[in-house]
């Protein structure tokens, strides 16, 4: 049960650690930051009417690019989950990669198109650029959110409704609001990362509360505004996670895969067409054109600057290869440990704190974070920590260990508690109940959440430029410091090659899952 | 001779109360049937003997041990020495049928895993099925497979929750005769107690040596099949007429 | 079990694996592009035998990581020296404390301008705030030549200058307040706005613009000009008010860290980095104007001697840009 896994050693270090090596550093930071010289007071005056105008613009940005992504997420989750439209487990992978390409060279990349295409960039660079970029961005997360709801309803509810009505009504009646959940989660999800990202914003010279609190911390060097602006997002993000589980707590249709679940397919007939159409026009623009971009940029001198680009980022593939694959695993393994006590439906109160502990940190923007951590961990005691890649670990662990908790935490609530309680019964431990019936059972969403924080650690910069060792070579960090006054193609060349290792990592853990998890797709059915 | 008492059990899921200073002994050797509504609490029964629940003001007495006491699990359920079935049955999809049986045999280092499971499956005919995972079963096969895997430990209790819901009716008679051999089997027979909730009375008044039957987390009458069948008690006339 | 030991075995290698305690090392932070400033710290490291570990700073947190850095680390430094590209940031650094004096025998005669006056930091190759315009938007007649031209009607919406807020052009802006005094500064500043001055990301995305000829021309600095015309645009340099205040001129700046773990090897790294070497060879890689007398430079690379510099004390300069920050920031953003 979960009092007894609170209660279990290991977990009891784990949650210990992560306080420890996390939670304190931060709040000391940002306790000893906002109070050092009665700043406080100072800057609470600060804290004026433009500061919220401010808040309240960015709001509507990322809530535009939220009800966008979570629309056009929706249509396609539909289109490659419910459907049997051609090519539709190619797309399901492809459609993803946005998601995992860094935001500032699509916006890059975009602006550039824009530029090729009608010699101007008013249009993309405004507020409906940053909408359009980070929507482009975020749908494939919606996608997936909504996608996998509609996958799990149960067909006959479904079945039932087509009794009753026409195919219209089903979907507005009984399918949409059967995953309402998901949509909630989709939308309140792309709100934050929206609503946090800086880069895109930054780069079209569009002031957004990101930015401001960026200017505050790097052209005044007034920490502990930057702190009492951040302290405003955090609050605001943290309300509406806590509002999304209330809701979802409370939605009394969650259970919608019962026993003799399986998923309904539809036919598209003649939609079929244009729905290939629709999803093709969408890879093509997310995906190919920045490509394209990227692509006539970099050969336009010819081939050299390509060599040149991968001869630079050579010694940084090994470094950032291991630290994304060590900071994949210890994310996973934290994820886990947070979301197991969600099983036994034991709810404690140390596995909730945790639970929060995690998103705190999560909505903390990077900047701020990685100042807090140079601040606690650069002693002379702690210096094997601060000196190496411990740190950057660290910070990783920060950033993604709230994803990886709530990919692991979903997965979990599929698991009906009878069969733990059934080896409960059997009286095997709960170490190996863990090992042998909860692991294999949601491997395919570890290995998910494996997936997808490598792939974010790869290209994680905000904190790890903040971090990384004197003198060690990683690869997002090498594209930005080169890519200042460096030639275009050879900046361009750069990004593309970081764009292909991550697409043929993709490719290659898609095809290693595939083969591993042929069996769980049956079984799970 | 009682073999599980509950004294005095009160329970609640948040506000909501599901039992209220419920008492209620079981007798050794027999099938009892708890029977009744849905939301009656008769699953919570079963789960609080089982220890999966721990209530909120009680005492439940096993065996003559005080396994839960005071909102605290003093024995924990492996140690009660009982089988469960569940109504979802919850065979663990990615074992095959042998090895959901003899999972819990190796963990409690038995020997002779495999002659012990083998002769367990040839007692319910399912020899040909132990490489197959569940989902590759009929429901019946499954719930055998369920039955196997408890009885396999050898328990003095086994707690069965709906096992034969969502069946068709020939194959729960044929179940039923699975049970009903069972008690009188030599394998496994001796002393076994059965607790079997259900809401169908039909199956009660088929199986069972004695029925309590509740309503809304109280118990509103306990006896034998015929004493039942004659009760005055308007809710239970009415429960098993409808 | 075991898959995990060997997870967690793994992780530990992966942390201690860069624990390695080489004494002979040196450590710089640097806020001079990766791309010219590593050809000559990797020389260094070959020519010496020490091993130079780097942090560089990027466009995206425009110069400021590496300095926020410094600051966080003031209480125990991991950094030798502090390699700026230009002498505002050296400047705040003193002014906190981070720094500490060094007077540098290989630096004697450049001149005394371009150095603090307590030796927290030394200058020397200097770049140039210019004006880059594109040759197809603007006609050889058209090219402005002062600064303040750049009010004129003519080019109004033809302008690209980057965030005041960051970088050399704060530096160029506080630069032009000590020189002219600040009421007329603020007018220069009000008139540019009203003639639909464009404010771009960064000076390398001013570059872009002029070149693309999305715009006819901005300011920039010579690095960012020259690597324009290296790769091969179309597009011409000037350097304005030569009749007038001059242009500004912002010199590299070196300096040594208070408590830096390496102070033997910083002090060679930093004689190194003041000689007439390293100012040829960033001559040739990225136009910089080297400040000793006599280093030999490349025909196209323009020099000292030809060029008026505008007459500022660095150090009132970056007193006057934290004075006028709150107004410039107000100014850009509305």
């Amino acid at each position: 049960m979960g009092r007894k896994l609170i209660e279990h050693p290991f977990y009891a270090i784990i949650f210990g650690s992560f306080v420890f090596f996390i939670v304190i550093p931060v709040a000391y930071t940002l306790g000893t930051a906002l109070f050092a010289d009665s700043s406080l007071t100072d800057n609470l005056q600060l804290l004026n009417k433009d500061t919220f105008l401010l808040l309240a613009k960015s709001c509507i940005i990322a809530f535009s690019i939220a009800l966008l992504s979570t629309l056009f997420g929706t249509a396609l989750g539909f289109l490659l989950y419910k459907t049997q439209v051609p090519f539709r487990s190619f797309f399901k992978i492809a459609l993803l990669i946005p998601l995992f390409i860094s935001p500032y060279i699509l916006a890059v990349a975009w602006k550039d198109f824009f530029f090729l295409l009608f010699n101007n960039t008013d249009f993309i660079s405004s507020y409906i650029g940053v909408i359009l970029v980070l929507t482009s961005i975020f749908t494939p997360l919606s996608m997936l959110i909504v996608g996998s709801a509609l996958a799990n309803i149960n067909a006959q509810l479904e079945e039932t409704g087509f009794v009753i009505t026409d195919f219209r009504s089903v979907i507005f009646k009984i399918m949409l609001p059967l995953i309402k959940p998901a949509l909630i989660t989709s939308f309140v999800l792309v709100f934050i990362f929206s609503i946090s990202e800086f880069s895109v914003p930054a780069f079209f010279g569009v002031k957004v509360f990101t930015t401001e609190i960026f200017t505050q911390f790097s052209a005044f060097y007034n920490h502990s505004l930057a702190i009492l602006q951040s302290a405003l997002l955090i609050l605001l993000c943290v309300l509406l996670l806590l509002s999304e589980r209330k809701y979802i707590a409370d939605a009394p249709f969650l259970s919608v895969s019962g026993k003799g679940k399986s998923t309904k397919f539809y036919n598209l007939e003649n939609k079929k067409w244009i729905s290939l159409f629709f999803l093709a026009g969408w890879f093509f623009i997310s995906v190919i054109l920045p490509f394209i971009v990227l692509i006539v940029q970099s050969f336009q001198d010819g081939i050299a600057k390509f060599v040149q680009a991968f001869e630079l980022l050579k010694p940084t593939f090994g470094n950032s290869l291991g630290l994304a694959l060590a900071g994949a695993l210890i994310t996973v393994f934290i994820g886990f440990t947070v979301a197991y006590p969600t099983w036994s439906g034991v709810e404690t109160k140390s596995g909730k704190s945790f639970d929060w502990l995690l998103l705190v940190v999560f909505a903390i923007p990077s900047t701020i974070l990685g100042i807090s951590l140079i601040k606690f961990y650069n002693h002379p005691i702690l210096d094997f920590i601060y000196s190496g890649y411990a740190i950057i670990l660290i910070g990783y662990t920060a950033k993604f260990s709230f994803i990886s908790a709530k990919l692991i935490g979903n997965a979990i609530m599929q698991i009906p508690n009878s069969l733990d309680e059934a080896a409960q019964i059997e009286g095997i431990a709960l170490s190996k109940r863990i090992q042998k019936i909860l692991i294999p059972l949601i491997m395919p969403a570890l290995f998910a959440a494996f997936v997808i924080n490598f792939i974010f650690c790869l290209g994680e910069l905000g904190i790890t430029i903040m971090l990384y060792p004197p003198g060690t070579e990683i690869m997002p960090i090498k594209v930005f410091t080169i890519m200042a006054n460096a030639p275009q193609s050879l900046t361009s060349s750069m990004t593309l090659i970081v764009f292909s290792v991550t697409l043929l990592i993709i490719a290659c853990l898609y095809f290693i899952g595939k083969t591993f998890f042929k069996d769980y797709s049956n079984v799970n059915n | 001779m009682s073999i599980i008492k509950l004294n005095n059990i009160t329970h609640s899921y948040g506000d909501k109360p599901v039992l209220q200073e419920l008492t209620l002994n079981i007798e050794d050797n027999q099938l009892s049937c708890l029977l009744g509504g849905s939301g009656c609490g008769k699953t919570t029964i079963l789960r609080l003997i089982a220890g999966l629940e721990i209530p909120t003001n009680g005492q439940i007495i096993i065996q003559d041990k005080i396994v839960t006491d005071k909102q605290k699990i003093i024995i924990p359920p492996y140690k009660r020495n009982l089988g469960y079935i569940f109504q979802d049955l919850a065979l663990w999809p990615h074992f095959t049928v042998y090895k959901n049986i003899a999972f819990g045999l190796r963990e409690r280092k038995e020997k002779n895993v495999k002659y012990t499971v083998f002769k367990m499956l040839e007692f319910f005919g399912l020899q040909d099925h132990a490489d197959k995972y569940p989902h590759q079963l009929s429901g019946g096969q499954q719930q055998l497979v369920a039955i196997s895997r408890a009885l396999v430990l050898k328990p003095r209790i086994l707690l069965m929750d709906e096992p034969l819901a969502n069946l068709d009716v020939k194959l729960k008679r044929k179940l039923l005769e699975h049970i009903k051999n069972l008690k009188q089997s030599r394998e496994f027979g001796i002393n076994l107690t059965i607790v079997y909730v259900t809401h169908d009375h039909k199956e009660a008044l088929t199986l069972a040596d004695t029925i309590v039957v509740l309503n809304e987390g109280k118990i509103e009458e306990t006896g034998n099949i015929e004493q039942i069948k004659k009760s005055k008690n308007e809710y239970v006339q009415y429960f098993i007429e409808k | 079990m075991k898959n995990l030991t060997f997870i967690i075995a793994f992780i530990i290698v992966l942390i201690t694996s860069n624990c390695n305690n080489n004494s002979n090392v040196v450590v710089v932070y640097t806020t001079v592009d990766q791309i010219f400033s590593e050809p000559v710290l990797k020389e260094f490291e070959s020519g010496t035998g020490i091993t130079v570990k780097v942090v560089y700073d990027t466009e995206e947190t425009k110069s400021t990581g590496v300095l926020n850095r410094l600051i966080a680390e003031k209480d125990n430094p991991q950094c030798d020296v502090f390699w700026s590209g230009d002498p505002v940031r050296t400047i705040i650094l003193k002014n906190r404390g981070i720094t500490t004096p060094f007077q540098s025998q290989v630096a004697n005669d450049i001149d005394m301008v371009f150095k603090d006056p307590d030796y927290h930091w030394t200058g020397f190759s200097a770049r140039a705030r210019v004006l880059i315009y594109n040759k197809n938007l603007l006609a050889a007649a058209d090219v402005p030549r002062s600064i303040f031209d750049l009010t004129k009607e003519q080019y109004s919406g033809k302008v690209a200058i980057a965030n005041p807020l960051f970088g050399t052009t704060t530096f160029h802006i506080a630069a032009i307040f000590t020189a002219v005094g600040d009421e007329k500064a603020k007018q220069f500043l009000a008139d540019l706005k009203s003639n639909a001055v464009v404010i771009a990301t960064s000076n390398g995305d001013v570059k872009k613009r002029v070149v693309q000829g999305e715009i006819a021309c901005g300011l920039t600095d010579t690095d960012d000009a020259w690597e324009a015309i290296k790769e091969g645009a179309n597009v011409g340099i000037v350097f304005l008010d030569q009749q007038g205040i001059g242009s500004l001129i912002m010199p590299n700046t070196v300096s040594l860290i208070n408590n830096s773990p390496h102070p033997a090897n910083a002090k060679k790294l930093m004689d190194y980095l003041l000689s007439k070497e390293t100012e040829a060879k960033l001559a040739k890689s990225c136009a910089q104007m080297p400040l000793h007398k006599g280093v030999e430079i490349p025909g196209n690379i323009p020099s000292l001697d030809n060029i008026i510099p505008m007459k500022i004390d660095y150090d009132k300069t970056a007193k006057k840009l934290e004075e006028i920050q709150y107004y410039l920031k107000e100014w850009a953003e509305n």
